[in-house]
């Protein structure tokens, strides 16, 4: 690990001009040389693989964004909130998708670390971007090719990707934020903005050296979750009971009216380069009659161009299963 | 060495009691002393490079950045290490591993290169970063596969057997079964990271090293060194773990004092976790065929079980998958042959029942194969072909044996006849539900073992012996061996263990320590009370007047490697039945262990809470091994070929507690004949046929064979 | 490379060290404090053997910077009980044979305790969910549900 200069900050504007100063100063064009840390769970790991060697760090855990808040039907989270603080949150605790998502995610330890900014912010878990000893990673060397595509992939993406990097974006807790049409709100150098959790991110196949869209400076400062009116579920499926990344996992939020399906959102997890937003299932779902048939088709359809190499080639099947059966589950509609 | 014969236990009923571990509250506090805990305080910090390339040559390991690098006393590497001999191992004429920097050639991927050494951690691991190392590159072998990898088919693992005449067993059977298995190669992982701390005094050298086995390492180094055996010292009072992998002296061991003599101040090396997936052993993957021949009544005309398994370049590892093959069953005619290819792989090791874990899982899938296809059940197909005399060693009698016992209780406790032997005749909701079981026969090993009892003016006793506990219980059944024989209190005897300068040990490991030492124990005391000229279990008092003025009174005794012939019986392993019930989503393959029931023959239970946490643990392992546990190598991936892809903790698959329900384990069966204590090893017949049973039960829940481990949800879509 | 001042009350005491900003919280209890009781598993934030409280709450010391936790409290197992004093997990982690080799122990005992603190949680479904962050290789893991659960009862008694 590269020696690094260390700076805790204590509000927003000082995090976001700490950064963006030193990166104007040392001449950089992206994040990296100069970056916020803050639950510090992906970054250190990233540190260690030697992988990421930033050569200063800004201490953003301590910024006055601690707060949850019901704003009009609108959860407002402070990005500074704990995975295991806003589970505990009575409104979450109401909200099964987002419930389960947090708490089926990692480990207690980690939740307690982990801040929710920092977690829909998550690197991919690719084991050949995670090590510096693989030459040919997109994601790290743009033009140098993907190891992966050829190696080893059982936990890599088969949507958002194609042979350039099919790197998987493993949040939980995104999959159900996509799925409830949250937003992030972000601070930069540029002013504040606010954007949806769908817009955060980018595509494998669209750009693997980016993986978010935010602004040299720029951070979470919170998100906004609308509390749905509506029934939700989060399925995780994986190969051990817990602590592990899924395999495939399907967030799904849908109101059922006379038989009909009024509303509906759905995030898939383990499948996707970024939270994957599964609108072609949507399309199929929305205003139609719910029965275990249409959710066959909406599985399928959403699966139907999925990328798959060697070892990821049981994703979409299990993936459609996933869907299927949470769709079931959460509109109780079994025939 | 004595001769003396150990007297019945006579004294205060501690054995086989659950007398609380003894070592318990040292670990429950954070006080217990792990190797890299006890290095000495001014010692810098070394860390290991590995090749970036799986097979070749180290052209140049260039240091000039890192030796600029702040905090940087030296740099190691082929070009300057001391050179050494590469030492046999204690036990065999098998060679150690190989020493490290001693030539060029990079025989895996992660295989040492260098080691930096510098005053904190920090600064070593970013001088690491900035040595600059070139190669000459060869192309790897590394799959098992591979025509082009060398075949050694001459026994090379010492486990090849021939019974009677195959053919003709097969052209006697009604019934034929035959099909391939596969295991996934598993790395032991023990939480402990192994670490190693050397200090030279002159030639003498003292470590403090992570070992299952001291009394081998010193052995190994003095070799290594070319220096006198009691001028080497390892201590290891205790270990995080081992499960095989502390039984042989790895390079780590060798580098850390490599360093310290080149820096001439001690050096503390603690692998990362990475480097304990190439650099400490593994658990080889192996390709298997079964074939099975019967009469339809069940009985076995033939068997035969083909196994290869992979071996490092420049390495030795004789693991013999068929061993509960050749002595399991009561059949006339078999084959039993392993053959090891060599391919470019960090070298494969012991890895908690080494062979036996591989080699189980396809002979009693087989056997469940068979019980299919002939209608039988599969509890009455292995009663029916009981070995009751030893077919593996001129049927000679066992020593103990309570295998229908196991089988028959096991079968009682888990609810057998209830179970629907049509698969996928049992479902929940979207849970398919299966039971399946699995017999252990497991293979018997035992080296001499010496201790020393002390009995002090007070009457108080110690015991020393060079033995470890790796968390087995050795500190706490040493305990109570000794306090029983000499009438003692627990708290009157004082164990001392894991330390090379003491007694001969043999290692913590083929489930092997519990009845060498146990028996040491027996023979020391009765040789100490002889010299006493006490008998029976005397007590504290009588004890303390027997040495008088004294300061205390001395014997020793080996427990020798009993010799089956002169016996007129073969000495038994633990003997087990496993039983599983599952549930396996129909839809998304999730297999889930329900129950899982271990009954247990291992002799007299020395104590039964350790006993019983060691089946509990083992089961634990065999749960991950049956459907976790897979250390995956890229096989075809351009210049990742050979690279180990899941060298981490979150992506090595063990089992979490949410993975294991309450396991249930009852020992059944009584003392062994064959020594004083009636002891037999419990450390490895846990994980033993846990894979089968659960396979099984997966086959009997969804009418789905898999032969493959580990058995994930995509296998069963 | 200037060293970060780090303040902190590491089990009840008030410490003042100087890091090297690289320094984990692990590395600082065991290297810069000399307190070994806390165990190095994986340095990879994935098997739960360097758990310690921070203000209380359990983390992993492995994945946090020793520079993070200035101005904090945190307790390792050294602090919660000792040999004479066991804490009410510790004692029954040694009732319940919880462990073997012991790796995994602080860190399991750390992490029970904290749950302790926890809610929402009752039964031995809910201990194995949420003992699941600690990885114990000995496989001790249906009697670290047992303890969790005598260490409950004990309290509540």
């Amino acid at each position: 690990m590269r020696p690094f200069t260390y700076t805790r900050v204590d509000d927003v504007a000082t995090a976001s001009a700490a950064v963006t100063t030193d990166a104007v100063a040392r001449a950089v064009q992206g994040p990296g040389d100069t970056a916020f840390i803050a639950g510090g769970t992906t970054q250190l790991d990233l540190m260690r693989d030697g992988v990421w060697s930033p050569d200063a760090l800004v201490d953003i855990s301590r910024l006055p964004l601690n707060d949850v808040e019901l704003d009009d039907g609108v959860l407002v989270v402070g990005a500074s909130v704990t995975m295991a603080d806003l589970a505990r949150h009575p409104e979450v605790v109401r909200c099964a998708v987002l419930r389960d998502s947090l708490l089926l995610a990692a480990s207690p330890q980690l939740r307690t670390m982990a801040t929710i900014g920092g977690n829909v912010l998550q690197r991919t878990r690719c084991r050949y971007y995670r090590d510096p000893t693989v030459t040919q990673c997109n994601k790290r060397e743009p033009g140098s090719g993907c190891a992966a595509v050829e190696g080893t992939a059982r936990t890599h993406a088969v949507l958002g990707v194609d042979a350039g990097c099919i790197a998987l974006h493993a949040s939980d807790l995104a999959v159900a934020l996509v799925a409830l049409d949250a937003q992030v709100r972000l601070h930069g150098p540029g002013g504040r903005r606010t954007i949806p959790v769908t817009d955060l991110h980018v595509r494998a196949d669209d750009d693997p050296s980016r993986d978010n869209v935010l602004g040299v400076g720029e951070l979470i400062t919170h998100l906004e979750i609308p509390v749905p009116d509506a029934r939700s579920g989060y399925l995780k499926v994986r190969d051990r009971a817990s602590y592990e990344f899924a395999l495939t996992s399907a967030a799904v939020v849908a109101r059922v009216e006379d038989g009909v399906l009024a509303h509906v959102g759905i995030g898939l997890g383990g499948v996707g380069s970024v939270p994957w937003r599964a609108r072609r299932a949507e399309e199929v779902l929305r205003g139609q009659r719910a029965s275990m048939a249409l959710f066959e088709e909406a599985a399928a359809a959403e699966l139907a161009d999925a990328f798959t190499v060697t070892g990821t080639d049981f994703k979409p099947e299990l993936a459609r299963r996933t869907l299927v059966r949470q769709l079931r589950d959460v509109t109780e509609v079994t025939a | 060495m004595t001769t003396t014969t150990a007297a019945p236990t006579t004294g205060v009923p501690v054995i086989g009691a659950g007398v609380t571990r003894v070592d318990g509250p040292l670990k429950v506090t954070g006080a217990v002393p792990y190797a890299d805990d006890l290095a000495p305080r001014d010692a810098l910090v070394g860390v290991l490079v590995g090749a970036t390339i799986t097979s070749g040559r180290v052209e140049l390991v260039d240091t000039t950045d890192a030796l600029a690098a702040p905090g940087v006393v030296a740099v190691l590497s082929h070009h300057d290490a001391p050179r050494v001999v590469r030492p046999d191992e204690a036990s065999s004429d098998e060679r150690a591993p190989l020493p490290p920097f001693q030539d060029a050639v990079v025989r895996f991927r992660g295989d040492y290169v260098a080691m930096v050494v510098a005053q904190t951690r920090e600064e070593a691991l970013h001088a690491a970063d900035l040595l600059h190392v070139t190669y000459d590159v060869d192309e790897p072998v590394v799959d098992i596969n591979d025509p082009r990898a060398d075949r050694e088919d001459d026994d090379p693992a010492g486990a090849d057997s021939v019974r009677g005449d195959l053919e003709r067993g097969l052209a006697e059977a009604e019934v034929e079964v035959g099909a391939d298995y596969v295991t996934g190669d598993n790395t032991n992982n023990p939480i402990g990271l192994f670490a190693a701390s050397a200090e030279w005094d002159g030639d003498a050298l003292h470590m403090w090293a992570t070992t299952q086995w001291p009394f081998n390492v010193a052995d190994c180094l003095a070799e290594a060194w070319g220096i006198p055996r009691e001028d080497v010292r390892v201590e290891c009072p205790y270990l995080g773990g081992g499960f095989g992998s502390g039984l042989r002296p790895w390079p780590y061991i060798h580098a850390a004092a490599m360093a310290a003599k080149v820096v001439d101040r001690p050096v503390r090396v603690v692998l990362s976790r990475p480097q304990m997936f190439t650099g400490v052993g593994h658990r080889p993957e192996t390709v298997q065929r079964v074939r099975l021949g019967a009469r339809r009544d069940g009985t076995l005309t033939a068997v035969e079980h083909t196994a290869t398994i992979p071996v490092a370049v420049d390495d030795d590892n004789p693991e013999n998958v068929v061993s509960g093959t050749r002595q399991g069953y009561a059949v006339e005619h078999l084959r039993a042959d392993v053959d090891q290819v060599r391919l470019h792989i960090s070298p494969p090791g012991s890895m908690r029942a080494p062979g036996e874990a591989q080699g189980n899982f396809a002979l009693e899938t087989a056997l469940d194969e068979l019980a299919v296809e002939l209608g039988i059940d599969p509890v009455e197909l292995r009663l029916r072909n009981e070995a009751v005399t030893n077919p593996d060693q001129d049927d000679l009698p066992w020593s103990s044996k309570a295998l229908d016992e196991c089988l028959r209780r096991g079968a009682e406790l888990i609810g057998w006849d209830e179970r629907d032997p049509s698969p996928r005749a049992t479902r929940e909701g979207d849970q398919l539900i299966g039971y399946g079981m699995a017999a252990v026969s497991f293979f018997y090993f035992q080296e001499p073992c010496t201790v020393r009892v002390v009995v002090r003016r007070d009457g108080s006793a110690a015991v020393h012996c060079a033995a470890m506990d790796i968390g087995t219980g050795t500190y706490t059944i040493v305990t109570q061996v000794a306090a029983e024989r000499l009438g003692l209190e627990v708290g009157d005897v004082e164990v001392v263990l894991g330390d090379s300068s003491l007694p001969a040990s043999p290692p913590a490991g083929g489930s092997g320590l519990a009845t060498a030492i146990s028996n040491a124990v027996a023979l020391a005391t009765s040789a100490v009370l002889a010299d006493l000229q006490l008998s029976g279990a005397p007590g504290r008092e009588a004890l303390a007047r027997a040495v008088g003025d004294r300061d205390k009174v001395t014997a020793e005794a080996t427990a020798d490697k009993p010799d089956p012939a002169e016996l007129g019986m073969s000495p038994s392993g633990a003997f087990g039945a496993k039983f599983a019930k599952v549930r396996v989503d129909a839809d998304l393959g999730l297999v889930r262990v329900e129950r899982l029931v271990s009954v247990i023959d291992c002799g007299q239970v020395l104590n039964e809470r350790t006993a019983r946490s060691q089946v509990v643990g083992g089961t634990v392992g065999g749960i991950g091994h049956a459907l976790l546990e897979h250390t995956v190598t890229d096989l075809h991936a351009g210049p990742q070929t050979g690279r180990i892809t899941n060298a981490h903790l979150a992506d090595y698959l063990m089992a979490v507690n949410a993975d294991v329900p309450d396991l249930e384990v009852e020992f059944v069966g009584g003392p062994d004949r064959l020594n004083p204590v009636g002891v037999k090893g419990v450390g490895e017949v846990g994980l033993c046929g846990v894979a089968a049973a659960i396979g099984n039960a997966v086959f009997n829940a969804t009418g789905r064979r898999i032969r493959r481990l580990p058995i994930t949800p995509d296998l069963l879509l | 490379m200037s060293g970060v001042p780090v303040t902190v009350t590491v089990n009840d005491e008030s410490r003042s060290v100087e890091v090297d900003p690289r320094r984990s919280l692990l590395d600082m209890l065991r290297e810069t404090l000399g307190l070994t009781g806390t165990q190095k598993g994986c340095d990879q934030g994935a098997c739960g053997a360097c758990t310690v409280h921070v203000d209380g709450r359990r983390v992993l010391s492995c994945l946090t910077l020793a520079a993070q936790v200035d101005g904090r409290e945190v307790t390792t197992v050294e602090g919660i009980g000792s040999a004479d004093a066991l804490h009410p997990v510790q004692q029954a982690f040694l009732d319940c044979d919880a462990f073997q080799c012991g790796a995994c122990t602080a860190g399991q005992v750390m992490s029970a305790a904290a749950l302790l603190e926890e809610d929402g949680w009752e039964t031995a479904e809910d201990v194995r969910e949420l003992m699941s962050g600690n990885l114990c290789r000995c496989g001790a893991y249906p009697r670290i549900v047992d303890a969790v659960l005598a260490a409950r009862a004990v309290r509540e008694a």
